[in-house]
């Protein structure tokens, strides 16, 4: 049994790791023209979960949108019904918050969410110059239209190495926060 | 300028806002203070007082002459002040209709102006006394509704600290006015009575006569007997006094001095003919009862013998009983009627209440019976018209409060004297509880029944919570009445488990022939669900204790009971019907002849396994998991007290219950099989409700914790076969919430230590630990697991490893910690890697710290030297990645500050965990030496606990922001942190880095001076042990000794010149006393410069003296432990006697 769920995972990791080398197929919203969103990208996207098997700072789908669960709590209607699971999640990209309530025996989607670090080596016409552990370069990635995107810019600018964590989910993508690099 | 301010001040009073602006009135508020401060204001407040037709002038005028008398006082001439006291009383006396507020203010200003005269007896008491008395007789209403103003006036400003005027002079003058008061007490008390007296007698009281009859009422209640408590209570602090003056209900315990006034019987019958006269206007009533309930609270040296008690307790007994019979009582009545019977039972010992006349005694009982029944159906109707004011439940929950002190110790009264009482208020909790036709449960008064389904959310309490007391009550009377309760549970219970088998199987039946699930009536399920769950909840309170403590023991009545049937008890029929628990009790061949305590355990049984055979039928969804929940509670707490039944803690056992559950016995073995069984079953089908599924893993955490059941947990198969199922990760039990599964890992490792012989131990632990392990190590240790660390798959097997560890961490124990921390060990050092592989997801770095925060938690107290340092290693490289992998790192995202708040305070966690090694120990002495060389001692020691914890410090004061120090938890926990580390390792903090020690010591300021009391006293206790700290290294101009000169300053004010209470003065004064060792000069001229102050002569010799006895027994002060004992006591009557003066009210 168990080599058979570790043979599992080294096939699932197999699998993962090919998609991982095609082109990313993603929506980033300021990037329309790059959309090449195809029905199965969002097939492998998320992976159904019985509602009380989920926790909060965990993620899931609300309304179609990847959210992480900020407050979760159950309620009951009369003494002896069965539990429903209310949930407020906030849109880990839009920062939207969405708020859902279902009886605790279904299932909802959870998103996939990867968190990935790349240097980045250069930014050209608003887009990020990012190199992954392994050395694949990556050109494809906005700098995001927020403040963290303006601190980007100008720590290039001052010639700074700088770590661009890239999250993404659901076929979207986005940088969510930088760091210093170390002398490694 | 008296037109002026006649003027202006017309301008808040009467005009809208529209028509002034704000600067307007401001300048008339600003023209009103300035007038109350003006000198010798008297002739005009006198001349306005006559002329004005403005109220709020005329309060203006009151005011200002109330604190100019006090602020000129030794100015004035004693005949002036006479005078202007005649004025105003003539002054409100010609006015019958000034507005009320006016009219009180004037009168607050009489009874300041005697308050003051009092001290300096310049004014008598006694005349304002006969004056009063003289308008009393008078007669007229409006004269004696000012009398009673009046009265009322002087009482609040005499009686209590909080109601007293602000008139600008210190808390001591207030205490002491309030002891000269206290023999023209007694007088006023004597006034009303005799005012009350009067109108009682009266037949008929027309509207007016009745107000004013109020009044007297009120002020004999709140006035009169709230200022008695506070006298008895005078010689207390002033922080008790304001404590007992919240709350109304302080035991009446007066002096003798009041013997002649209070033990009086016309007092106590007085009360009662004023009560029967006015008990349907609600808010008298409130305050006759409120009178009443004083009276039964009497005790103390007021009583000269016990005869005298009896008698005063047979007169009130007396009147209650021929108040309460014959009439109908009233909603507003409920609570005060409540309210005597509890203070009566709970103040007169029981020595007392036996030594009344028999026949009264009994009547007494069967009175508080009948209220009781009568007072829990008036609450059940409540529920059902979901009042608000639940004032018959309140009632019915005092006097079941009351039985409950009347039945602990029944030994003093007649044998059985209870008995029938407990069975009328057993039946009649249980009939309201039941549903139609048994009981009355959702009927209102004309018997139409109710139902509504609320939306119930996980913060509501569970009713074996929110009733507990209740519960308690009555399983206590259950127990006394087991003859006639046990029985009738039992049946009671029987018969809707048959019912319930058959509706579920009608249900099904309907379900199978109609294609709209939704269609199945739910009302009867509910209606039987709800009858189960009120029987289970009073069956597991009457048959066991809270199983919170250790061990809890059989209620000796509930043992006695099955000892005196054991005779008529056939044993087989009796383990019969209990391992039986699908077939109906009552087709069991002689199920008349079993012992009533196991068939109760047997009725739960089979409530149980109707609702296991339901779910194998997939009903599931039919079913209440409220119901689960009650049955899994049941038999926890059964099982805690029943199970392997210790014949040695019991003087004598029944048989039936040590044949049926005591050690090595068939049956139980049998029922922790069926208890196992049912715990997987719930597991699996109730994985989607967190309440059940928790409370049913809880048993299972029961069934293991204690080795003599764990040994026969292992020997069944299915606990077996559950460890494998969830070594395998596989559903259903993966789809139970973190924390059952946490728990249930936490079983698991806990039966491991069961006894088992050496081969199936070790087949046990590969099949339960050795999986997980493995599974982790194949997972990280591939080449690509950087690669592949973030796929779905992979993190989902991180954190289950990790929630498992946690459950690990849980289950340790004083026996089994050497062979879990080595285990545990393995894996942290892997966590470290995983928190750098998975630096960006924060999650899951959240999950490692816990890891480590748990295994500190529950280990280091256990750990030898050898260990812990290991552990502390390991913490540390954790905090070195954590630092690394945070600095520098800016993230956007709207979960980022939350995340952080998250990480700090498992940090800080970790940390005062490591650090409560110091105080908590109980690792091997034996250990500590083994693993070391000799004579390497301390310093052979290559990471310390301090290292560790100022490290982490480190990391977390330079995050640590003023907002964040708003989260509660996350504040005293901080706070916590900081003083244990300068407790524990005072001679590092000099050698903190510049930035980390300012820090540190703004923090303990700001706690010191901004923060909640407890944190205020953390702070405090920090305080010591860095002084002593500076007095060793004897090194003046350091950091740390400039630090704590500013120290002394704010313990210094905060001593002599706030408010403060008494919780923090002994903290304050410890670390006082060690500032004032190291700065002796510095707190001379702190004194001094205090007393330059002062420009009053007397108290500035009053506290010259008192600071100098305060460093009397210890100078010159030093840090001896003989000398700061002195100095502490010396400083307690410090503050008391100097504490008042300064503190300006």
């Amino acid at each position: 049994m168990m080599n058979q769920i570790e043979s599992d995972l080294v096939f699932l990791a197999r699998i993962k790791m090919h998609t991982v080398k095609v082109p990313l197929i993603h929506r980033t919203m300021a990037d329309p023209e790059l959309d090449f969103t195809t029905g199965e990208s969002g097939a492998s996207a998320t992976i159904p979960m019985q509602c009380s098997a989920l926790r909060k700072n965990g993620y899931v789908v609300l309304k179609g949108r990847p959210c992480k669960i900020v407050e979760m709590s159950t309620s009951k209607t009369g003494k002896h019904g069965h539990a429903k699971v209310n949930m407020v999640g906030i849109d880990i990209f839009t920062n939207k918050k969405y708020e859902d309530m279902c009886p605790s025996t279904h299932n909802m989607d959870v998103p996939h969410i990867k968190r990935n670090e790349f240097q980045l080596l250069n930014i050209n016409d608003g887009f990020m110059s990012l190199m992954a552990d392994n050395g694949d370069v990556r050109e494809d990635l906005r700098v995001p239209d927020s403040e963290l995107g303006k601190e980007i810019e100008q720590r290039f600018a001052a010639q700074e190495d700088i770590l661009v964590s890239v999250l993404s989910a659901m076929g979207e993508e986005c940088a969510v926060a930088i760091k210093q690099m170390t002398g490694k | 300028m008296l037109l002026d301010s006649a003027a202006y001040s017309s301008i808040p009073d009467i005009a809208p806002p529209s028509m002034v602006s704000t600067e307007q009135r401001q300048h008339a508020e600003h023209t009103f203070l300035s007038f109350r401060k003006s000198k010798s204001p008297f002739a005009v407040c006198k001349h306005i007082l006559e002329t004005s037709k403005v109220d709020y002038v005329l309060f203006q005028a009151a005011t200002a002459i109330m604190e100019a008398v006090v602020r000129e006082w030794i100015l004035l001439e004693k005949a002036s002040i006479e005078s202007l006291r005649t004025f105003l009383l003539t002054y409100v006396l010609q006015r019958p209709n000034l507005q009320k507020y006016v009219r009180e203010q004037i009168l607050l200003a009489v009874a300041v102006i005697v308050k003051r005269g009092s001290l300096d007896k310049s004014i008598n008491c006694k005349g304002i006394f006969h004056e009063v008395s003289q308008l009393i007789s008078s007669g007229n209403p409006t004269v004696q509704t000012l009398a009673c103003s009046i009265l009322t006036a002087l009482i609040s400003e005499f009686s209590s600290s909080s109601k007293t005027s602000n008139i600008g002079l210190n808390m001591e003058f207030h205490g002491s006015c309030k002891r000269i008061f206290q023999d023209d007490l007694c007088q006023i008390f004597v006034l009303t009575m005799e005012v009350l007296q009067e109108f009682s007698r009266r037949e008929n009281l027309n509207a007016q006569m009745s107000s004013v009859f109020q009044r007297y009422l009120a002020l004999a209640n709140q006035a009169v007997f709230l200022m008695l408590m506070a006298l008895t209570l005078g010689s207390l602090g002033r922080h008790y006094i304001a404590m007992f003056e919240s709350t109304q209900n302080v035991m009446l315990k007066p002096t003798e001095t009041w013997r002649e006034a209070l033990l009086d019987t016309r007092v106590m019958d007085l009360f009662f003919t004023v009560h029967r006269k006015i008990r349907e206007d609600s808010d008298m009533a409130q305050d006759s009862l409120q009178c009443l309930a004083q009276l039964a609270s009497m005790h103390g040296p007021i009583f000269p013998d016990e005869s005298a008690q009896v008698s005063y307790l047979a007169h009130l007994v007396e009147g209650l009983l021929s108040m309460i019979n014959g009439i109908e009582i009233e909603d507003s009545e409920a609570v005060g009627i409540s309210n005597i019977i509890s203070n009566l039972i709970s103040t007169f010992p029981r020595a007392i209440l036996t030594a009344l006349p028999g026949e009264l005694f009994t009547s007494f009982i069967n009175c508080l019976t009948l209220l009781t029944c009568s007072f829990g159906r008036s609450a059940a109707l409540e529920e059902v018209l979901d009042k608000d004011d639940m004032v018959y439940m309140e009632a019915y929950d005092k006097l079941l409060e009351s039985w409950l002190t009347l039945v602990q110790d029944d030994e003093h009264f007649p044998r059985g004297c209870f008995v029938q009482p407990a069975i009328q208020v057993f039946n009649s909790y249980i009939q309201c509880h039941l549903a139609a036709p048994d009981g009355t449960r959702n009927l209102t008064a004309n018997g139409v029944a109710s139902h509504e389904e609320d939306e119930i959310n996980e913060l509501q309490e569970d009713d074996r919570e929110l009733f507990s007391d209740q519960l308690a009550s009555i399983g206590m009377l259950g127990r006394i009445a087991a003859n006639h309760c046990i029985p009738l549970l039992t049946s009671l219970l029987e018969e809707r488990v048959t019912r319930l088998h058959g509706q579920l199987q009608r249900t099904q039946q309907h379900l199978m022939n109609s294609s709209d699930p939704g269609s199945a009536d739910r009302k009867v399920l509910d209606d039987l669900y709800e009858d189960i769950h009120w029987l289970i909840l009073v069956s597991g309170y009457l048959l066991a204790d809270d199983p919170q403590g250790e061990t809890p023991l059989i209620p000796a009545e509930v043992m006695e009971y099955s000892i005196n049937h054991s005779t008529e008890v056939d044993i087989n029929t009796t383990l019969q019907i209990l391992g039986s628990p699908g077939e109906k009790a009552s087709s069991i061949p002689g199920c008349n002849r079993t012992d009533s305590v196991i068939r109760l355990l047997s009725a739960v049984l089979r409530t149980s396994e109707v609702e296991s055979r339901a779910t194998r039928a997939s009903l599931t969804e039919l079913l209440s998991p409220q119901m689960g929940k009650d049955i899994v509670w049941f038999l926890r707490r059964w099982a805690k007290t029943y199970l392997l039944v210790d014949e040695k803690l019991y003087g004598q056992i029944s048989i039936p219950l040590s044949t049926a559950f005591g050690a090595d016995t068939d049956g139980a073995q049998w029922i922790v099989g069926y208890l196992l069984e049912k715990v997987i079953n719930n597991l699996s089908v109730w994985s989607s409700e967190p309440e059940l599924a928790n409370d049913t893993v809880e048993l299972l955490v029961c069934l293991v914790e204690k080795r003599e059941r764990a040994n026969i947990v292992v020997q069944c198969e299915n606990w077996w076969n559950l460890a494998k199922q969830f070594a395998s990760r596989s559903p259903p039990l993966d789809l139970l919430s973190s924390s059952v599964q946490r728990t249930l890992m936490k079983a698991l490792v806990l039966g491991g230590f069961a006894h088992m012989d050496s081969d199936t131990k070790l087949q046990y632990w590969t099949e339960v630990l050795h999986p997980l392990q493995q599974r982790f190590l194949n997972l990280i240790n591939q080449e690509n697991f950087p690669q592949i660390c973030q796929e779905e798959n992979v993190k989902r097997e991180i954190v289950a490893t990790l929630e498992a560890l946690c459950g690990i961490a849980e289950a340790t124990q004083i026996d089994n910690v050497s062979s879990l921390f080595s285990f545990l060990m393995d894996f942290l050092s892997s966590c470290i890697g995983l928190m750098e592989v998975y630096r960006n997801t924060p999650e899951t770095v959240n999950l490692i710290i816990e890891v480590f925060v748990e295994v500190a938690h529950k280990q280091i107290c256990y750990l030898g030297e050898s260990k812990s340092m290991k552990l502390y290693e390991a913490c540390l490289t954790l905090l070195q990645v954590y630092s690394k992998n945070n600095l520098g790192r800016k993230r956007a995202d709207v979960a980022a500050e939350e995340d952080q708040y998250q990480d700090l305070l498992l940090i800080m966690e970790l940390l005062t965990n490591l650090l409560s090694k110091e105080f908590i120990d109980f690792s091997d002495t034996d250990e500590v030496f083994r693993g070391q060389e000799p004579g390497s001692g301390a310093t052979g020691r290559s990471v310390s606990a301090a290292d560790v914890v100022l490290f982490g410090v480190n990391i977390i004061l330079p995050l640590m922001s003023q907002d964040l120090l708003k989260f509660p938890s996350l504040c005293n926990q901080y706070y916590k942190l900081i003083t244990f580390i300068c407790e524990i390792f005072p001679e590092k903090i000099p050698q903190l880095p510049e930035e980390l020690f300012k820090s540190l010591m703004y923090s303990l300021e700001l706690g010191m001076t901004s923060m909640s009391s407890e944190v205020s006293q953390l702070c405090l206790e920090a305080l010591s042990p860095l002084a002593e700290q500076c007095a060793k290294t004897q090194e003046k101009d350091t950091p740390l000794f400039m630090a704590t000169r500013h120290f002394l300053k704010l313990v210094f004010d905060m001593l002599v010149l706030q408010k403060h209470n008494t919780e923090i003065t002994v903290a304050a004064g410890e670390a006082f006393y060690t500032l004032v060792c190291l700065h002796q000069a510095e707190y001379q001229e702190l004194v001094e410069s205090l007393l330059a102050t002062q420009r009053d002569a007397v108290v500035y010799q009053r506290l010259a003296d008192a600071f100098n006895k305060l460093t009397a027994s210890s100078t010159p002060p030093s840090m001896d432990r003989k000398q700061k004992v002195a100095f502490l006591k010396s400083l307690e009557e410090f503050v008391s006697s100097v504490g008042g003066l300064l503190c300006v009210k």
